[in-house]
């Protein structure tokens, strides 16, 4: 660990790309012997938003709660079980809050020197740019950003890992 | 995948023809059926209903979103339907409903359910870019007013 990047956080929402993003990081992490995180931000702001707007009655509110609660445990189990299987220590981390905003206070307080995340997906609109919320992490926080591309070839490189 | 890549035009009705609540809903799961996006249109209005049966999800400034967890998708669906006339579908602010998103999510995809829905509550904060929706006259109109947002 006496290179530039010693703790790595790698971006969890349980999309395809970003697990994609979590094999890469625990290559990384080996290479490197860096340490690991990953994160999975329970999207209380967004269950909020659609209260407020009245999309939501907060019934619905508390049953998608628990339902993005239950998702992060699943996603993190995943992201954990890759990382052991190539003897990778992981420290895996819910949170709940505005997506962009804990991941900016996560690699604030833990230090980071890495965040990776997941290819992001195409911009169809100013919209889409400003509301993404990987997107809106990568432009706000303080450490370098890795966005993981090419699947095929992220997989190659996780399954030759020893 | 983000909202505006599931509005295609074959999932989008202009104009709707319905005039009641019940009728909107069916219409919009049958635009759905015809464009291969569903099978089941009965399993598919029996769960729209019954989350309107909790309260309605009629906004305000003619605009609804109804929605709901269904068995009867794989992924993420959505419908768009435009009534110029306007249907009663118990709107908080008591007008009619002109402009409709339909969402529909399998159980086990809260995540992406809830991103398309908060892209909607964003979308409906533009009164503007919402009248020029209303005002739109096709599906091809209503897709490209999206993609140019």
């Amino acid at each position: 660990m006496n290179g530039p990047i010693k703790k790595i956080l790698v971006y969890v929402d349980g999309t395809e790309s970003s697990i994609t993003a979590a094999q890469y990081a625990v290559v990384l992490s080996r290479t490197l012997r860096a340490e690991l995180s990953a994160l999975y931000v329970v999207n209380t702001r967004a269950l909020e938003d659609l209260l407020k707007a009245r999309i939501f009655i907060k019934a619905e509110e508390e049953e998608y709660k628990r339902d993005l609660e239950a998702d992060a445990n699943r996603y993190l189990n995943h992201v954990q079980s890759l990382a052991r299987k190539k003897g990778v220590a992981i420290e895996a981390v819910s949170v709940s809050g505005a997506v962009h905003q804990e991941i900016k206070k996560y690699v604030r307080e833990s230090e980071i020197d890495l965040l990776i995340i997941g290819e992001l997906s195409h911009v169809r609109s100013r919209r889409d740019e400003f509301y993404n919320e990987a997107e809106r992490a990568m432009r706000s926080v303080s450490c370098s950003v890795l966005i993981v591309k090419d699947e095929d070839r992220v997989w190659e490189l996780y399954d030759a890992l020893t | 995948m983000a909202l505006v890549d599931l509005i295609r035009p074959e999932v989008v009705k202009v104009p709707l023809v319905s005039t009641t609540k019940s009728e909107v809903i069916r219409e919009l799961a049958e635009c759905l059926r015809d464009a291969g996006k569903i099978s089941d249109v009965e399993a598919v209005v029996e769960a729209l209903m019954k989350r309107e049966s909790m309260g309605s999800t009629g906004l305000e400034q003619g605009i609804a979103v109804p929605h709901a967890k269904t068995q009867a998708v794989h992924a993420l669906t959505v419908a768009v339907g435009i009534s110029p006339k306007g249907i009663d579908f118990q709107a908080i602010d008591g007008n009619p409903s002109k402009l409709f998103f339909l969402l529909l999510a399998p159980p086990d995809q809260s995540g992406p359910h809830i991103e398309a829905l908060a892209d909607i509550a964003r979308i409906t904060k533009s009164q503007a870019f919402c009248r020029t929706l209303i005002g739109a006259t096709s599906p091809a109109e209503v897709v490209e007013l999206f993609s140019e947002d």
